[in-house]
């Protein structure tokens, strides 16, 4: 609906440049529903709903600002609290289903309200019932507009400096993964994501794959309006697909996994793919309520191993991912600790 | 089949039915009369296990009702309630198949001679061509002849008819009280009738029973029994009985 | 007048075997691997008759055998036993209106299955804590419903009430589910065969099949126990024992079908209600052909959600955009004494 030109025209639109060592003055930006909203000219109190800015906000170095946190980055995301320790003693404002606890927000006086673009209706009811300014902000798996979120999250917390070293160094690093792979005389594979804990559930874009060298073999099978929503499948499908490469959400802790590699080598009804005779299943990070900027570039890395292993080079993934973690979070050696609890060291090794 | 009332009591909310030392001759109609709230189609319902009885209260030939199972029960008695409410519109034969239930297992359908005893049920109430006609197409008075029909293919020598007058125009209700006296005196069927009709009790039974609210005011032959002062006391009206060309009527 | 009840009785068989047969082996046709038909007779001769299987799995044969076949023979088994207890239910009930889902069955066995997916995981068959909770939920309905003298109506509110419970219950699995348990459990629920294999029909074929079996053997006592409690104890049944009875089968085949298959309703109403207009409501016709055509109806069905788009439609949505709108033209028509 709302491109990522219409967002950036509109920041521009709206910018005025701050002198250094002043704040800001307030600014009204539009937000991914296409709601124009005035946001006040010091944000000291945030409470985000949307894990993906969450996320954001701690890579801009705002963390400290949260006064609440959404319950599934607090409770089940395997990342956040490696990038950001401090998110153990937030205190959960939603419940389960991700709704807002109205009364525990007002109690926390919050400057601004991040929330998620799919809940619209709760987007207005808290703008209603507690008069502060809602954002409604979320990539909704297109990379551009991720961009464009990082740019805006950093306006309205007036680190727009902070914001484009972010943005140039997540481009560039993502461009250096496109030109790698470019070169390579060899086909580009087709891919068949196993999303969400079943073999017929996979995302009709996931763009990590295209920039590190592969296809998408669901492309397609949905209208593109629907971004990055799952389509359904079969297993049949799956087969007459043939992919050259299968990858396995791998985002869920080794217990919790519902399909593992073993389990899709093993099927008997998947035998005769070509991906599982050769050996080429695997796991992949995947994303969980949209994505972590760092992890992005790490799929991005990973996935340019998997599909062109001859194009591998440098210290290999681990360090290289625990380097671009520092970048954005300042901490050091979230990946291999990320790894460690995902049971990735295998499927990174390669 | 001669059945025998010791004593049945039973109660609901107020109301008791309370009867002791009652007997029903077989080959005979018996009617049960009475004002509304007597307890008449209580009492039958109990005769008719729709009410459980206690044990040593009703026998059948000797053997207690209430120890009697169901199956040989359905055997030994027939029950045509007053109105019953059905659902589904099946065809007049089905229905009077379902009377085989008796000797019919439960895993079983009906064979070749449990067929021929319903057909055979619905020649005897006139009713022979009716078979594949669905069950509500059929007027009241017809329907009433099937539930007769399902009682005939259980076999049952006992019968019990709840109202079996009621919402009938003169002529069908002439045509049941004749079927009934026939399958009394042509098949040796203990039947008992429920009825509000007081001259229909009179012309066609063979013995009455008056009933007030839960006891038997008097029992007996119509000669024996009919009289204005009993009629009084179990109406609480007068009422005169007239000798007209021949037969008695009630009049109010 | 005999001969044309028999001669049509004859006919309704041939066809309620016939039927379901033709459609199996079109299906066996249909799907997203273009499959030759010649290739599709050669594959199942091999099978047969011993003959092939080369050094590489061939796709034909695990498409057939392993994706297929499983998928096609659930579509059969589920909707002859989705279609048998709602005809089964709606005869004991004395109410064209009720079916297994308007009892609690459905949301019982969903219930049930949920939460042994969610905590016990996907090792222990969902159909034991299915069959217990769908038996919780048509006990409740009793309960509430009481002794009633408007028993009918009476069973269908107590099926809403417990009915809304269950899906509450359900809720709050899904509530408290970690996410990644949910996102699995979510698409379960939405109702398909897509994902059945052999080891999960394992359970749940025997189960149905023996539920089935008995119920078509009752289908005579039907008749009798439709015309009401004390009726049918008039005529010598005895109707508790025998009302418990259907009312196990007619759960424990919606139970083990739920636990495979996910929330698929309507089915058991549309089908018997077909079969009734055709046929009448003679239940030793109706109970059959109802296996027969629920089979068949949802055959058709996980084609047309298997087929009609490069995506798969949710059965259990296919079958309420047909069943709603069937439902109400019923619900209209039900001031007309019943068929």
């Amino acid at each position: 609906m709302k491109t990522p030109a219409v967002l950036l025209a509109a920041l521009v639109a709206a910018a005025v440049p701050a002198e250094p060592g002043q704040a800001r003055a307030p600014a009204t930006i539009v937000d991914s529903l296409g709601r124009a909203v005035v946001v006040p000219a010091k944000v000291e109190r945030i409470i985000s709903l949307e894990p993906e800015v969450t996320r954001i906000i701690v890579a801009l170095g705002a963390g400290d600002r949260l006064v609440g946190i959404d319950y599934f980055l607090r409770n089940h995301d395997h990342l956040f609290p490696l990038v950001f320790p401090a998110a153990g003693g937030l205190p959960v404002v939603s419940n389960p289903a991700q709704e807002l606890n109205y009364e525990q927000a007002i109690r926390l006086r919050p400057d601004i309200i991040f929330s998620s673009p799919s809940e619209f209706r709760m987007t207005e009811s808290i703008e209603r019932k507690m008069r502060v300014p809602v954002v409604a902000l979320a990539s909704m798996g297109k990379l551009a507009d991720l961009v464009a979120e990082i740019a805006t999250v950093g306006r309205v917390l007036d680190r727009e400096d902070r914001a484009a070293a972010l943005t140039g160094f997540f481009m560039s690093r993502l461009e250096a993964v496109r030109r790698s792979v470019a070169a390579v005389p060899e086909d580009r594979p087709s891919v068949y994501l196993a999303f969400w804990g079943s073999l017929v559930r996979t995302p009709v874009s996931y763009e990590p794959v295209e920039a590190a060298g592969g296809r998408n073999a669901a492309a397609g099978l949905l209208p593109d309006r629907f971004g990055a929503a799952g389509a359904t499948v079969s297993i049949e499908k799956v087969l007459a697909l043939d992919p050259d490469v299968i990858l396995v959400q791998g985002n869920y802790l080794p217990a919790e996994r519902q399909v593992t590699v073993e389990s899709v080598l093993r099927d008997p009804r998947l035998g005769s793919l070509r991906a599982v005779r050769s050996g080429r299943v695997g796991y992949t990070f995947g994303f969980w309520y949209w994505w972590d900027p760092a992890l992005v570039l790490v799929e991005a890395l990973h996935l340019a191993r998997v599909f062109h292993p001859r194009t591998a080079a440098g210290p290999g993934l681990v360090p290289e991912g625990d380097a671009i973690f520092k970048e954005f979070y300042g901490v050091e050696g979230a990946f291999s600790a990320l790894c460690r609890r995902l049971g990735c060291d295998e499927w990174t090794a390669k | 089949m001669k059945v025998r009332v010791d004593h049945l009591a039973f109660s609901y909310g107020a109301f008791t039915l309370e009867i002791a030392g009652l007997s029903f001759a077989e080959a005979r109609v018996t009617s049960i009369v009475g004002p509304n709230g007597a307890g008449k189609s209580t009492f039958l319902k109990c005769l008719a296990s729709v009410l459980p009885p206690a044990p040593g209260s009703v026998f059948i030939d000797g053997q207690d009702l209430a120890r009697l199972g169901g199956k040989s029960r359905a055997r030994l008695i027939g029950y045509v309630p007053q109105e019953p409410a059905f659902t589904f519109n099946y065809a007049v034969l089905d229905f009077v198949l379902t009377g085989r239930a008796a000797f019919l297992p439960p895993f079983s359908s009906p064979a070749a001679h449990d067929v021929e005893a319903a057909r055979e049920a619905l020649r005897v109430v006139g009713l022979a061509g009716f078979e594949e006609r669905p069950y509500f197409e059929l007027s009241s008075g017809e329907r009433r002849l099937v539930l007769v029909a399902r009682t005939l293919a259980q076999r049952s020598d006992i019968l019990l008819l709840d109202e079996p007058t009621t919402f009938l125009d003169p002529r069908h209700e002439v045509e049941v009280m004749e079927l009934v006296r026939r399958l009394a005196g042509e098949m040796n069927k203990t039947v008992i009738v429920t009825l509000h009709a007081l001259d229909m009790a009179i012309k066609y039974s063979d013995a009455l029973v008056f009933m007030k609210q839960g006891r038997v005011v008097a029992a007996g032959r119509p000669d024996d029994v009919l009289d204005e002062g009993l009629l009084r006391s179990v109406y609480d009206i007068e009422m005169g009985i007239l000798n007209v060309a021949g037969r008695r009527l009630i009049v109010r | 007048m005999s001969g044309r009840r028999n001669r049509k009785a004859t006919a309704l068989a041939v066809a309620a075997v016939v039927l379901p047969a033709i459609l199996f082996f079109l299906s066996l046709n249909i799907g997203a691997y273009r499959i030759p038909p010649g290739a599709v007779l050669s594959t199942l001769g091999d099978a047969v008759f011993g003959g092939a299987g080369g050094p590489e799995p061939s796709p034909y044969f695990d498409i057939l055998f392993r994706v297929r076949l499983p998928r096609l023979v659930l579509a059969l088994f589920a909707g002859a036993a989705l279609a048998v207890s709602g005809a089964s239910l709606q005869a004991l009930f004395r109410n064209p209106l009720v079916f297994e889902f308007s009892l609690g069955i459905s949301y019982g066995a969903a219930f049930g299955a949920a939460l042994s997916l969610v905590f016990l995981g996907r090792g222990f068959p969902p159909q034991a804590a299915a069959f217990v909770f769908a038996v919780a939920a048509v006990v409740a309905v009793m309960a509430v419903a009481g002794r009633s003298a408007s028993q009918t109506v009476s069973i269908l509110l107590s099926g809403v009430i417990v009915s809304a419970l269950f899906q509450a219950l359900l809720s709050l699995v899904e509530f408290f589910a970690n996410p990644y348990a949910l996102q699995s459990l979510i698409f379960w629920l939405m109702g398909g065969l897509g994902l059945a294999t052999w080891g999960d029909l394992a359970v749940t074929l025997p189960l149905i099949a023996v539920g089935v079996t008995v119920l078509i053997l009752l289908r005579w006592r039907l008749n009798v126990l439709s015309l009401g409690d004390d009726e049918a104890r008039a005529l010598g049944v005895n109707v508790g024992r025998e009302k418990v009875l259907v009312i196990v089968l007619a759960t424990l085949t919606t139970a083990a079908a739920t636990a495979v298959t996910g929330v698929i309703s309507w089915v058991g109403l549309i089908v018997p209600h077909l079969v009734r207009m055709a046929v009448g409501p003679d239940n030793r016709k109706v109970i059959p052909l109802s296996a027969a055509f629920g089979a068949s109806l949802l055959l058709v069905a996980d084609d047309i959600a298997r087929s009609a788009a490069s995506f798969e439609i949710p059965i259990g949505i296919l079958t309420s955009v047909v069943g709603i709108p069937f439902f109400i033209v019923l619900l209209r028509r039900s001031g007309r004494l019943w068929l």
